[in-house]
């Protein structure tokens, strides 16, 4: 099972410090929300716990049963759904999928594609020979959640991810996010919903001036 | 299932030509540079012979600066279309960069089988070492392709990326286009004794992309 934890970290963006020795520790099999209020350093949070972003200072490590992760070996083990995040506007769904499941060494079959389709809500003939470019943006985040879902990744980090989604997709992101922490997965889910941390097991609460949390 | 390298190679290469093939804006940006900078050259020249140097240089200046108009955007055109963090996450380094090296290459190289049968007949030139030109065309394509893929890398995230792209281009190349003028003029002139050049601009495009391998990785898995 894999842990990621925060020592002492601290970051700063242009002279601002946004986090102060921060302390934090996430484990695998529970949902853990990243709450506060807007600039708090939610998705800096996370990026810095998908070894996206380095630290200041401090150290961000990830362990899977008390081995240090390679960040190579991390990587294949990650699964992102951010606002940012895009899949090749000229590519259909499908395509995305094949290419990025393809990248991780999984092959996309036509039955597999089917069912993660309707796992995340999104209708099949609706999405048959369109772009990614033309998806709503709601269509979009089902797409983003469909490749999670496919890549088998173990730790996820969810930025908002109910952002532009209706109750149903709501409801999708929070059942799967359960099952994938159940089976043992990291979810870290910044949030500013009540409704949504509520849900979580943990919470880590930033907003501090700048960030502390022991 | 861990992904082989060359297994990821191809599906980067395979997304890129049906990705470009749907966005046609990288390649007809260089087509048209090409063709346009010839046609200028032909109506300036108007049939005068300007000698095998000038002429080997000639070629050189139109096949670097076309790919200028379009080997930069492999990365750029991710950071652009908000692509370039999932292909972080889900690609692996060395597919993502020897992927995104073939396709330059395969790109230049259309832009080769264009530009220089025009340039042959536009231009009025005739090659008398066949087996050289071609060699050397294929090498400082090369040399391009890997400078160009590593290069455009490197200056992803800077704002200014176009300026730094070529002031960074320009020294890395150097090995590669003064040799490659050099031996295109013997390979017009029939002087074909450059073979020990044309092996260097082979090594030195293997060193490119030992350098641009070993440097990715930093790229690509460190912020």
């Amino acid at each position: 099972m894999i842990t990621i934890t925060f020592d002492r970290v601290t970051r700063s963006f242009g002279g601002k410090p946004l986090f102060d020795s921060l302390d934090a520790k996430i484990r695998g099999g529970k949902i853990t929300a990243v709450t506060g209020p807007n600039g708090s350093g939610k998705s800096t949070f996370l990026r810095l716990a998908g070894h996206l972003l380095r630290p200041d200072s401090g150290q961000v490590s990830v362990k899977c049963d008390d081995a240090e992760l390679r960040r190579a070996d991390y990587r294949d083990r990650l699964g992102i759904v951010t606002p940012e995040l895009r899949f090749y506007p000229r590519l259909t769904a499908y395509e995305n999928m094949t290419f990025f499941l393809g990248l991780r060494g999984k092959t996309l079959t036509t039955d597999t594609y089917r069912d993660l389709l309707k796992r995340v809500g999104l209708d099949e003939t609706a999405v048959r020979g369109k772009f990614a470019g033309a998806f709503s943006t709601g269509m979009r985040q089902r797409l983003k959640f469909a490749v999670l879902l496919a890549s088998g990744a173990d730790v996820w980090l969810l930025d908002e991810p109910a952002a532009n989604l209706d109750a149903a997709g709501r409801a999708m992101i929070l059942r799967e996010a359960r099952q994938a922490a159940a089976s043992g997965a990291v979810v870290l889910w910044a949030t500013n919903d009540a409704g949504e941390e509520e849900k979580a097991d943990e919470v880590i609460r930033l907003g501090g001036n700048p960030a502390r949390r022991s | 299932m861990k992904l082989s390298v060359w297994a990821g190679i191809r599906l980067v290469v395979h997304k890129e030509i049906t990705a470009g093939l749907r966005f046609r804006a990288a390649w007809t940006a260089m087509l048209m540079f090409a063709v346009t900078s010839l046609a200028c050259l032909s109506l300036a020249l108007q049939g005068r012979d300007p000698g095998p140097v000038i002429l080997a240089a000639l070629l050189w200046i139109l096949l670097f600066f076309s790919s200028f108009a379009g080997a930069d955007r492999v990365f750029t055109d991710e950071a652009a279309t908000g692509t370039l963090e999932v292909l972080k996450i889900y690609g692996p380094s060395q597919a993502v960069l020897f992927g995104k090296m073939i396709y330059s290459f395969g790109l230049l190289f259309v832009l080769a089988c264009v530009l220089v049968p025009l340039y042959l007949i536009l231009l009025d030139v005739t090659v008398l070492d066949w087996g050289l030109f071609s060699a050397v065309i294929f090498a400082g394509l090369a040399g391009i392709a890997a400078a160009g893929t590593l290069i455009a890398a490197l200056t992803v995230g800077s704002s200014v990326h176009n300026g730094l792209f070529s002031v960074l281009m320009f020294p890395v190349i150097l090995p590669v286009f003064l040799p490659a003028i050099g031996l295109t003029q013997q390979a017009l002139t029939g002087d074909g004794a450059g073979l020990a050049y044309l092996g260097g601009i082979v090594l030195y495009d293997m060193i490119l992309a030992v350098a641009a391998s070993l440097l990715f990785d930093y790229l690509w898995y460190e912020d």
